[in-house]
């Protein structure tokens, strides 16, 4: 046992959870998606990111695109709730927060796509 | 269909062409990717770092908003994220704006405070990191590799690739600098790669610092540039010459490759790799010797002419012909002389220390001793020898050897070998008949091979001519050019290189006397000697002025820059070449040749 891949497994696994557990609830809304769910799903993808750094296979480049588009989608929802709170003057309405879940929708899918590369990634190595 | 595609493949490049360019093109891709190493380099080693500033920003912007405060009012509320990451992301760079949007209550202001010294730590962390990084020896190394490699393959004239940057290497790049010509240099030593940027070159020379050896350096060293045109191997580790001849000639079989070498075997060793030209310092320095003693004057054109543009003519050496010569040092410099001086049916005499040597001991005239003590050399009859020659290979006891021959006979006419370059002054402080300086003989020799061929296969047949023909070949060129050598530079009578006189070569009456004249007064003779022409394989060495010219033939001139660009207008303008053949202006312009005639008429 490898005390990275435990580490690298663990935050490539809890982004994705985190990710899915915002996103899952009635897309519009506001009182069934927490804010604090988003705000660990950013920096646990950021941190997600950061460990995938300079890997220079080919599954470690793939790895690190998916990282990347979820980080982008998410901090673009998050971008959108500072927005809706504090500057649109509705406030957080039914519309914002399904643009917000949608984002985090996106996130999801990239996310998912680094689990199942995590998945294959272990099962094609050998055991030893 | 790929079958198909294979076959024309083979039918269009030959098959030695294509495994070299396969070879080529792996190794390149090895070498990108060796040289995309330093971003890697810096993105793993900045991963600790980056996550802890991370989980530090995070921390704090979540605590501030968990923990209680209240607004103007005095109700209670909380910061939203965003006021919470503001007030951390100002606070941790040291900014500090305030309390926004509410004063602080005592709860906040207690974690903001922790939250100031957790980020300090974080970025201290994270910019030592980085800083440790840019001073790291392996990651510079990356850095300066990418360098290079980017400046390697911008280069788009053709270059030398130089492995080994010693005293050899220098003078051979100041030399090809000074033709206008690129190099790229790879060396084992940092040094030497770092004196490349304080020594004054004309253009911009790359170099890189790593083992010729590897063949991955070579490549980025420009081994598979298209634009390279030549591979020279001058270090002084003969494994790692013929490493670099072996590499070339597997990877690029078209290319020149000349190599530095002192050993018999290796150079034979080299030989089963296609055909490198090998250079070897000693055996060309007994031949040089052979050739001073049968034909001084031929000797010195060839010294003249191998030291490049810019040389002083050198003095004409007289080797004695008859008599005995004394010879210290039975090395390999020591036995490559003694047997050219016998060649020459001169009588030798060997000292050497060493005796267990069967090859030494089977030699008569061999007289056991060290050649510094004073006893040794009364032994020999430095009296009535001609000649002696100190070549062992340490320069004290060469230098002090030199002096005692002289005290004992002043008459006689003195070699000696320098091994290091710092002992140059003294050296020439004593006034040597004859001096084997190996490095420079190497780099006249690969510089000889490498400016033009012309000039190579004239060197070569020097030797086969007498000592008269050499002496009026000198004459005329210090006649016309005076004692400095100032250019060397090859003219091709081709239809796309000398437009203007091809009507004139096919008359079969082209003297070559009529052609070098000077373009502004025609009855003075233009400042350069044609030392060689070529045409198809046959070479015809120094013409005279009634050589008849052919198209298609190769000259090899040697003179002022200014009748290089003189004899470059002549052979590219027709009114030009017009009045250095006939004496009559010819007008250039179309209009005034229309206009010329209705003059006349």
């Amino acid at each position: 046992m490898n005390l990275e891949k435990v580490v690298f497994g663990f935050f490539v696994v809890l982004a994705a959870t985190l990710n899915f557990g915002f996103f899952i609830g009635d897309i519009s809304r506001p009182e069934l998606h927490n804010q604090y769910e988003l705000y660990a799903a950013v920096v646990v993808n950021l941190i997600a990111t950061v460990l995938k750094f300079g890997d220079r296979t080919q599954i470690g480049a793939v790895h690190l695109a998916t990282s990347l588009v979820a980080d982008l989608q998410l901090i673009g929802a998050a971008s959108m709730w500072v927005y809706a709170e504090h500057i649109s003057s509705a406030g957080l309405t039914a519309g914002w927060t399904a643009s917000i879940v949608s984002l985090a929708g996106g996130a999801l899918v990239a996310n998912m796509v680094s689990v199942v590369l995590l998945v294959v990634e272990t099962t094609s190595s050998h055991r030893g | 269909m790929t079958t198909r595609l294979r076959a024309l493949w083979h039918d269009l490049v030959p098959r030695d062409e294509r495994r070299g360019r396969r070879a080529a093109l792996r190794l390149s891709a090895s070498s990108t990717a060796r040289s995309a190493e330093a971003i890697f380099l810096v993105l793993r080693r900045m991963r600790t770092p980056l996550i802890a500033l991370i989980v530090v920003f995070a921390v704090s912007t979540l605590g501030l908003t968990l923990i209680p405060g209240q607004d103007a009012d005095g109700n209670p509320a909380r910061m939203s994220f965003f006021d919470a990451f503001y007030v951390i992301s100002y606070t941790a760079t040291t900014i500090g704006f305030g309390e926004i949007p509410n004063p602080f209550t005592y709860g906040q202001r207690l974690w903001v405070t922790f939250s100031i010294y957790l980020s300090v730590i974080g970025w201290a962390y994270a910019i030592g990191s980085l800083l440790a990084l840019l001073r790291d020896r392996a990651f510079r190394a990356a850095l300066a590799r990418q360098h290079f490699t980017r400046k390697v393959a911008r280069l788009r004239e053709p270059f030398v690739l130089i492995a080994g940057y010693g005293r050899t290497g220098e003078l051979l790049g100041r030399s090809i600098d000074r033709l206008g010509r690129r190099f790229v240099v790879v060396d084992l030593a940092s040094e030497r790669i770092e004196d490349l940027e304080l020594d004054s070159y004309t253009a911009d020379v790359p170099g890189l610092t790593g083992d010729a050896r590897d063949p991955g350096n070579l490549a980025v060293a420009g081994l598979d540039h298209p634009s390279c045109a030549a591979v020279v191997a001058l270090t002084d580790d003969e494994e790692a010459n013929l490493a670099v001849v072996m590499a070339a000639a597997l990877l690029r079989p078209d290319l020149p490759v000349i190599a530095r070498v002192t050993s018999p075997v290796i150079a034979e060793r080299m030989r089963a790799f296609g055909d490198p030209s090998t250079v070897n310092p000693l055996d060309r320095f007994g031949d040089h010797l052979r050739l001073a003693l049968r034909a001084p004057a031929a000797y010195q054109l060839l010294t003249w002419l191998e030291a490049g543009p810019g040389a002083d003519l050198p003095d004409r050496g007289s080797p004695p012909r008859n008599g005995h010569w004394v010879v210290v040092g039975y090395g390999r410099l020591g036995r490559e002389l003694t047997r050219d001086l016998r060649a020459e049916g001169l009588a030798v005499t060997v000292i050497d220390p060493g005796a267990d040597d069967p090859d030494a001991a089977a030699d008569s005239d061999l007289v056991v001793g060290d050649g510094s003590d004073p006893a040794v050399l009364g032994d020999v009859d430095l009296e009535h020898a001609v000649g002696f020659l100190a070549s062992t290979d340490n320069d004290t006891t060469n230098l002090s050897l030199v002096a005692a021959a002289r005290r004992i006979n002043p008459e006689l006419f003195v070699g000696a070998r320098q091994n290091s370059a710092a002992n140059a002054p003294l050296f020439t402080a004593m006034e040597l008949d004859a001096l084997l300086v190996p490095a420079e003989v190497i780099a006249h020799e690969v510089y000889a091979q490498l400016s033009t061929p012309l000039l190579w296969r004239f060197l070569r047949h020097l030797p086969s001519e007498d000592d008269g023909w050499a002496a009026e070949v000198l004459g005329r060129l210090v006649g016309l050019c005076g004692t400095r050598l100032q250019t060397l530079w090859k003219v091709r009578l081709t239809p796309q290189e000398a437009p203007a006189v091809q009507g004139w070569l096919a008359t079969g009456g082209a003297r070559l006397g009529d052609l070098l004249r000077n373009p502004e007064d025609r009855d003075v003779a233009l400042h350069a000697v044609p030392l060689l022409v070529l045409r198809g394989d046959e070479a015809t060495a120094a013409p005279g002025e009634d050589f008849v010219l052919a198209p298609g033939d190769e000259l090899l001139l040697a003179g002022w820059s200014a009748a290089e660009r003189a004899l470059t207008t002549m052979l590219e303008v027709e009114a030009v070449h017009e009045y250095v053949l006939t004496g009559r202006r010819v007008p250039a312009s179309w209009i005034w040749r229309k206009l010329t005639p209705a003059d006349r008429g």
